[in-house]
């Protein structure tokens, strides 16, 4: 390039730059003030996905966003993209001297909670599903579990009453990675349909048929997929399952459940239904408008709650106590409480509550800029309505009745988090 | 003349007077560099804050945040050495990796396997710090030395076709990269667990390096010092200067009567030391003293070195403040995130403009080389 070629590119390079300036330095001028800042803030660390994922760090925003509306306090959000970003995220919460509470999402912020409690002991630390009382308990971090076996009881009663009703003889389930956690559901499930059975012999003789004639050990289908990111085997373990004559599947895999969906979805289609059998429940979030009419009902763990509720504690003081007395973790779950307040954070959804899940699916299509709601809100509603109106009211009692014996502690849904407790249930129930 | 006389004559003559000489050249060389890289953050600053007014937000803000990335906090006032730590212990796999792509491209190569030879460094590390029992002192050392040899033994391969069938090292980096991820992940899984099924177990504590701060340890010394060796070996020692004539001019590297084979194994070899390094660094350290069963500890680092060469000019010293470059904007994103409501994409946005943008000078620079 000669001279006069360098000396136009740097002019024209400067007044690029001149004009750049000009914009921002109109645009700082008339910026509009600084609001005010809230007195008391809640940081929501997020594991690895973020806003969106309609599930796990969802649910957590959620209960940030409810915390806000109800206690007027201020949420903040930071996203982890790697595992490298937890302790750093939940250190920058920390050194914002308004913020009183830190959240981190997932089991997997267990190291990173316990490194940075240690290091700001004056926060209130709470981790969701993280186990660090057993790593190194910390009296500023809580750890909040929850009782995923009563609230499987419940959908494996619920599944079981369908397949006596309809006459078939399986109901069937799609896990994730074979870890403790998922025992818990497992067992919880297939205990749930054991109960059902039960039911049905004292309550309504005339449906001993279907699932009731299949041998105990044989009535719920299962399979450990061994991942919880490829939908594809979601789809390839459940189409067997339908084949089979379930009457619905249980998706204990996180995302695997859009591919059971499209399991159900070629049935519909083959068969022109317009809502099932087949059906398939949902986990963690309300997932029932995913295919309105198809999905029963969903296994809902609200992690939502979890973040609500220890705002809640910290606000009232009482969050050191709760540390104390409940030996760093507390259980959030049916007829649950924690220092005399109840606190649950499990239970099968309902019509009622699948308004808020619509909002965060409206929520997703804004952020993504994609559909993510299989229809218009109104009509999501109307066939879901419909589809729960469709079944016998006395499956519907028969589960209800489930819950309060549970709440009650009339009956109690086995805990199993062993090998020996897993192998155990397994040679009764299969 | 008596011998103080002598002495102070010899040393004017010699020391010196060439100090300044020498001294003053090593600025003009620098100059060119020093501005168009100013020149380069400028623009690359402007950008960020269009992209940033576009989505709504205030650059002013956004860029305060930035700073406290690199501890410089202006509403307080202070400077948090603490956060500065993190920003380093972010910056030492940086160094090393963009270590590992520099000493290739003044070979003339275009490896990109510090990626993989990181992770084969990391399992290596952990493995000997968990695994094997080793006095306190000698198995810190043990540590560092048998993650480097792991990370050069996976150079060896791509070298090796390299200089045997001529086998295009982009190609065979980028195979290994992904056998290493998998290969790794099946360690970490199977072999290298603890008690807790996706993180590896945890270092003994002979194995730990000394924390500074933070996920900040000791190792980054090394790290400098290895930077500083390398510049030694490329300009100051024989098979150095060999490596970079065949870099620059391979014919008349060839005519000279120098191997350059010899000079892309070594090449090969030095970078697959420090990717193992860099590896080390990541696999034990705070807060698990060990890394995921995702490799969500160790990922990307390899693929960031290339930009902190880029930066740094593929020169051993440039690096070294590059790499903290790199190290404190890896560190203000959550800060802009938290402090402005940024969403976190927006923030890669912006910091890949500004690295863009900082690199640009180095890869025209790369481009031209090529093209002679």
């Amino acid at each position: 390039m000669d001279n006069e070629g360098v000396a136009k590119t740097t002019a024209i390079a400067i007044v690029i730059i001149i004009i750049a300036a000009a914009v921002i330095g109109a645009y700082v001028a008339t910026r509009p003030p600084v609001k005010p800042p809230a007195v008391f803030k809640i940081a929501v660390v997020s594991d690895i996905g973020g806003r969106g994922d309609l599930s796990f760090n969802d649910m957590a925003f959620k209960g940030g966003d409810d915390a806000e509306r109800d206690f007027g306090v201020e949420m903040k959000e930071i996203i982890s993209m790697v595992e490298a970003d937890y302790v750093p995220n939940l250190r920058t919460a920390a050194l914002d001297p308004d913020v009183k509470l830190i959240v981190g999402v997932g089991f997997l912020l267990t190291h990173a909670l316990i490194e940075v409690a240690k290091e700001f002991p004056d926060k209130n630390f709470v981790g969701i599903d993280t186990f660090t009382k057993w790593v190194d308990p910390q009296p500023n971090l809580l750890d909040v579990v929850y009782e995923e076996h009563k609230g499987s009881a419940l959908v494996g009663a619920l599944g079981g009453l369908l397949a006596a009703y309809y006459d078939k003889p399986y109901i069937g389930g799609v896990f994730g990675i074979e870890i403790p956690v998922l025992w818990k559901f497992e067992i919880g499930y297939k205990w749930g349909c054991d109960w059902a059975m039960g039911w049905i012999e004292n309550n309504k003789p005339e449906m001993k048929r279907g699932i009731y004639n299949t041998p105990r050990d044989k009535r719920v289908l299962y399979d450990y997929t061994g991942t919880f990111s490829d939908i594809t085997k979601g789809y390839l373990t459940a189409v067997p399952m339908y084949e089979k004559g379930a009457v619905a599947v249980y998706n204990i895999a996180g995302p695997l459940g859009l591919g059971i969906n499209s399991a159900v979805k070629d049935i519909a289609t083959r068969d022109r239904l317009k809502a099932g059998p087949p059906f398939w429940i949902g986990v963690d979030a309300n997932q029932d408008w995913i295919n309105p009419g198809f999905v029963i009902a969903s296994m809902m763990k609200r992690v939502d709650y979890g973040v609500y509720y220890a705002t809640k504690l910290v606000l009232e003081n009482k969050f050191r106590e709760a540390v104390a007395e409940y030996g760093n973790e507390i259980v959030l779950g049916i007829g649950t409480t924690v220092l005399g307040i109840p606190m649950e954070g499990i239970s099968v959804s309902t019509l009622a509550d699948l308004d808020e899940f619509i909002k965060m699916g409206v929520k997703a299509e804004e952020l993504t800029g994609e559909p993510v709601l299989p229809g218009p809100p109104e009509w999501i509603k109307e066939k879901v309505a419909e589809m729960r109106d469709n079944q016998p009211a006395w499956i519907w009692g028969a589960v209800a009745e489930l819950e309060s014996k549970i709440r009650t502690g009339a009956v109690e849904v086995p805990l199993a988090v062993t090998e020996n407790a897993v192998k155990e249930w397994r040679a009764i129930l299969g | 003349m008596d011998v103080g006389e002598f002495v102070r004559l010899r040393l004017s003559q010699s020391m010196i007077s060439k100090l300044p000489n020498l001294f003053m050249g090593y600025i003009r060389g620098l100059k060119r560099p020093l501005i168009e890289s100013a020149f380069a953050i400028f623009v690359g600053l402007i950008v960020g804050a269009l992209i940033m007014i576009i989505f709504r937000h205030d650059p002013i803000e956004g860029y305060i945040s930035m700073l406290k990335g690199y501890g410089i906090f202006i509403a307080k006032r202070t400077f948090m050495t603490r956060e500065f730590m993190f920003a380093l212990a972010f910056a030492t796999p940086y160094m090393l990796t963009a270590l590992t792509f520099a000493v290739g491209v003044r070979a003339g190569l275009f490896n990109i396997g510090a990626e993989g030879q990181l992770y084969i460094g990391a399992a290596a590390a952990s493995w000997m710090a968990a695994h094997v029992a080793l006095p306190s002192g000698f198995h810190v050392f043990a540590v560092t030395v048998f993650a480097m040899l792991a990370g050069a033994l996976w150079a060896v391969l791509p070298a090796l076709l390299k200089i045997w069938k001529g086998v295009h090292e982009v190609i065979s980096t980028i195979m290994l990269n992904w056998m290493a991820f998998y290969l790794v992940m099946y360690l970490a899984i199977y072999h290298l667990r603890g008690i807790w099924a996706h993180i590896t177990k945890e270092a003994l504590p002979t194995a730990r390096y000394p924390v500074l701060a933070g996920s900040l340890t000791a190792v980054i010394f090394i790290a400098l010092l290895v930077c500083i060796g390398v510049y030694i070996f490329l300009w100051r020692m024989h098979p150095g200067y060999e490596l970079r004539l065949v870099g620059d001019n391979p014919d008349a590297a060839r005519y000279a009567g120098m191997s350059i084979s010899r000079a892309i194994f070594l090449s090969f070899i030095i970078g697959g030391l420090v990717a193992g390094l860099a590896g080390a660094s990541l696999a034990v350290r705070p807060e698990k003293w060990g890394f995921h069963a995702t490799l969500g500890d160790l990922m990307g680092y390899g693929f960031a070195g290339i930009g902190v060469a880029l930066v740094g000019r593929n020169h051993p010293i440039g690096i070294i403040p590059a790499a903290i470059f790199f190290g404190g904007l890896a560190h203000s994103g959550r800060f802009m995130e938290f402090d402005i409501r940024i969403s976190s994409e927006l923030v890669g946005a912006i910091q890949g403009v500004i690295i863009i943008a900082m690199a640009l000078p180095g890869l025209l620079a790369l481009i031209r080389r090529k093209a002679k």
